[in-house]
């Protein structure tokens, strides 16, 4: 067995309310481990705890209980091993897109000027070549999700966190930045944890799909993709796909209509 | 309630139908807007006009457009209006310029500590509750009737203003831009000047936008209540000797000194978002 | 961090279920249990610097001074009258100019010609620093009760009729077209889209008017009275009474803050269909 980069045992993510004392679980006992240069998508439905996991890999939150390491070393906290591409709207509104994109290399240390220096070859990257002076309200969702790859990109990370980062966009531009993503991303071969609750998404982009069960997250299934690669949009529609779109449907049902049965009850007892 | 006209970026665009109308009527139509203001105001002070000259308006008390502009045109000329208009206004300045200085990064520190916020909460919305002209018979006895208890009441009256408005801009800081800055373990120094200030700013100038207006009021009470110069002073002897006209005039002074200080708050606003989308904006 | 949030309220971190029972309560009350201590200990602070005598007693008198002269003024039954004729001055005043400024601000947002005639003056008039005339008030209407009233009235007229108009006009256009669509009658529009959309809005203009309104009762009695709470700590001021001037300042700061705070829970009891902020 091939020795993992990133390593997660038994991570659990727990509340309590202090009115009555219940307690919650978000995540729980849940395991992972992905191998250098692997692509690999988190599924699953709303409120599942796939955004909370990201967040505790990040080092934003920390778990209740369970272990991460990152090649060996103990995640305690954030780090410069890991860049997160956060959803939408989450660039600064008051900088432009290279002072949005130097941001992670300025709390590095690196004076502005050399920031913005080492950021100009990843805003070409993503294809901004040209808009380093606007800010983000005069560029569309799928630009500024743009921006927001290259800011993660520009600390040069280990492993790149996404946390379903094109969940705003429309259908459309959604595709043509999965497909950029693709091609980006066949250029660094970085190692890649993807949030989505798409399952076209998260066949098309990973080598392996990892399905999360509705509250609290459990691993459910780890289902390696065997499309080869460079894929173009239209191995949407090759029949290896449908069976694994049909495959993973078939899992995430029953859990999305939990998770609706959930929400009804606390819609109306607000 | 009828959406005739449609708005896009560059010019009005109107519904074709009224290409067809007569000249006049579209001109009408086009411009009701300012034309319907215009005939508004005008019509009033010709009513006033008109009827303190036919005697239905007692002018002794309501005065009248004609004599309020006479009025003005006396005052102009006399160097005690101008000595009355410099006292005030240093007041007004003093005062504000004091409350923003400490109240902004007051507000700010107690803003980001979440503890300190709590801790000083009910003081400071007492504070802020409470009238502050009633503490002028206060401010006389700490500070005497001079200059310096209107300075005191416009400082209080800004500064509590300016310190909850800075808190609150603080305190709601978008959340994601602080994640964004702690998954990229920026330093509390660089968090500070690169999210909770920038976010906060907006906040901020309201909160001394708001407080030139309770800053007027200030300058206005302490010289209503003990002085012996200001503006306030001049309504107040204006009052007290039936002077309606010149007392209105007087209203008329401060009120442009308000609009003035608002729109110089609105000049430094306009300067420091330039990152804000400027449709629809305020 | 350490919470997170659901239908339910608040959830903590399930590491804080193991911390000492005293620690949990504190955390959970965290908010509560500082803002008394800091109300308390600026009260001891004011207390303790008097009593050693840092600071003169005339210029703030002190908290047990204060209490003092409260309940010689409420035994003497004078307070009580002082009380009820500023409360009665602001309650007819607010009363009034709550009609009829919610009356200008539906009607100045609804049809667009009185909007174009109305809103110039409403714009001029709320710059316009009303307390200005009360000398002229006083002058024309006397020292009586007649007069604040008025005042009260001028002054919060302006924030009620202005709010009032921005919160129908704010209305969310697609709500109306949905009602037109399903051809609602104008009543029926107004009672389902016009009237919970601006309410709120009204209540903070009723909420600004306050203390609006309050600065202008207060100098309206301090200038010209002979009861009323202004008129109390005016007097009081003369005959340098710091204790009894401090009773009136200090009943006076309640008084705003029950009032801010009433109006903003009626606030919230008409916003319960908004989805709540989170802090």
């Amino acid at each position: 067995m091939s020795m993992a980069k990133l390593e997660a045992a038994d991570v659990c993510m727990e509340y309590y309310q202090p009115r009555t004392g219940k307690r919650m679980l978000a995540v729980d006992r849940f395991c992972l481990s992905v191998d250098e240069g692997e692509f690999v998508s988190i599924l699953g439905p709303s409120g599942c705890g796939k955004s909370t996991f990201i967040k505790i890999v990040d080092g934003l939150i920390s778990a209740t209980a369970g272990e991460l390491r990152l090649d060996g070393k103990k995640i305690t906290g954030p780090g410069r091993d890991r860049s997160m591409v956060f959803q939408d709207s989450s660039l600064f509104p008051w900088f432009t897109v290279i002072r949005n994109v130097a941001y992670g290399l300025e709390c590095q240390g690196l004076s502005g000027k050399e920031a913005a220096k080492q950021s100009q070859p990843f805003i070409d990257l993503v294809g901004l070549t040209g808009f380093e002076h606007h800010y983000p309200y005069e560029l569309s969702g799928g630009m500024q999700q743009r921006v927001n790859l290259a800011r993660a990109l520009a600390v040069n990370p280990q492993l790149l966190l996404m946390d379903e980062p094109f969940a705003a966009l429309d259908a459309q531009t959604r595709e043509v930045m999965q497909h950029e993503l693709l091609n980006i991303w066949q250029q660094t071969r970085k190692m890649v944890l993807f949030i989505t609750h798409q399952i076209d998404e998260a066949i098309y982009l990973s080598d392996r799909v990892i399905v999360m069960s509705a509250r609290p997250g459990r691993l459910m299934a780890d289902i390696k993709i065997d499309i080869p690669r460079p894929r173009h949009l239209w191995v949407k529609r090759d029949p290896k796909f449908l069976e694994y779109t049909d495959q993973i449907w078939h899992l995430i049902e029953s859990q999305v209509k939990r998770t609706m049965a959930a929400d009804q009850v606390v819609a109306s007892r607000d | 309630m009828t959406a005739a006209a449609a708005t896009q970026s560059e010019s009005k665009l109107l519904d074709v139908r009224y290409a067809g109308l007569p000249p006049l009527l579209r001109w009408y139509l086009i411009n009701e807007r300012g034309i319907l203001g215009a005939l508004s105001f005008v019509g009033f002070f010709l009513f006033w006009e008109i009827g303190s000259a036919a005697g239905w308006i007692d002018a002794y008390f309501f005065s009248s457009p004609a004599r309020i502009f006479n009025a003005g045109v006396t005052e102009v000329q006399n160097p005690r209006l101008w000595s009355d208009l410099q006292i005030s206004g240093t007041e007004l300045v003093v005062g504000y310029v004091a409350a923003a200085a400490i109240g902004v990064p007051l507000g700010i520190l107690v803003g980001w500590y979440r503890k300190l916020n709590y801790f000083v909460d009910p003081w400071l919305n007492f504070m802020n509750a409470l009238p502050r002209v009633a503490m002028m018979p206060l401010i006389v006895l700490w500070v005497g009737i001079g200059i310096w208890s209107k300075i005191v009441v416009v400082f209080l009256g800004v500064f509590f203003t300016v310190v909850i408005n800075s808190l609150y801009g603080v305190r709601t800081v978008d959340r994601r831009l602080l994640d964004v800055s702690s998954s990229f373990k920026a330093s509390q120094w660089r968090v500070f000047t690169t999210v909770v200030l920038p976010g906060s700013v907006p906040f901020i100038l309201a909160g001394l936008r708001l407080g030139i207006g309770r800053g007027l009021i200030g300058v206005l009470v302490g010289e209503l209540y003990s002085s012996n110069a200001g503006i306030g002073y001049m309504i107040t002897v204006s009052s007290q000797t039936l002077q309606t006209s010149r007392l209105l005039f007087g209203v008329l002074l401060l009120t442009l000194m308000g609009v003035i200080g608002v729109e110089l708050v609105r000049l430094l606003e306009k300067r420091v978002e330039r990152w804000r989308p400027k449709v629809g904006a305020r | 961090m350490a919470a997170a949030s659901t239908g339910e309220g608040e959830l903590l971190d399930v590491r804080l279920a193991g911390v000492a029972p005293w620690r949990r309560w504190y955390a959970q009350h965290e908010r509560l249990t500082l803002g008394v201590l800091g109300f308390v200990s600026v009260l001891a602070f004011w207390e303790l610097t008097v009593q050693v005598g840092w600071m003169k007693r005339v210029f703030l008198s002190s908290p047990t001074a204060i209490y003092t002269a409260f309940l010689n003024e409420a035994r003497a039954g004078t307070l009580w009258t002082n009380i009820s004729v500023s409360l009665l001055e602001f309650l007819l005043g607010f009363f009034i100019a709550a009609v009829v400024g919610v009356t200008i601000g539906l009607i100045g947002g609804w049809f667009r010609r009185a909007n174009y005639i109305l809103d110039p003056w409403l714009s001029a008039l709320y710059a316009t620093p009303d307390i200005a005339l009360v000398p002229l008030i006083i002058l024309v209407l006397g020292i009586d009760l007649q007069a604040k009233v008025f005042v009260v009235f001028l002054t919060s007229l302006f924030s009620v009729a202005v709010n009032t108009l921005i919160g129908v006009q704010s209305i969310d256009i697609r709500m109306l077209e949905v009602a037109r669509s399903f051809g609602a009658s104008h009543l029926r529009v107004f009672r389902t889209v016009i009237l919970p959309g601006t309410v709120p809005f009204m209540l903070s203009g009723l909420r600004l008017a306050s203390g609006r309104a309050l600065v202008g009762v207060v100098l309206a009695e301090l200038l010209a009275a002979n009861a009323g709470l202004g008129f109390m700590i005016n007097l009081a001021g003369s005959t340098l009474n710091t204790a009894r001037m401090m009773v009136g300042v200090l009943l006076l700061g309640f008084f705003g803050v029950l009032l801010g705070e009433g109006l903003r829970r009626v606030e919230q009891h008409f916003e319960v269909w908004r989805p709540k902020r989170q802090d």
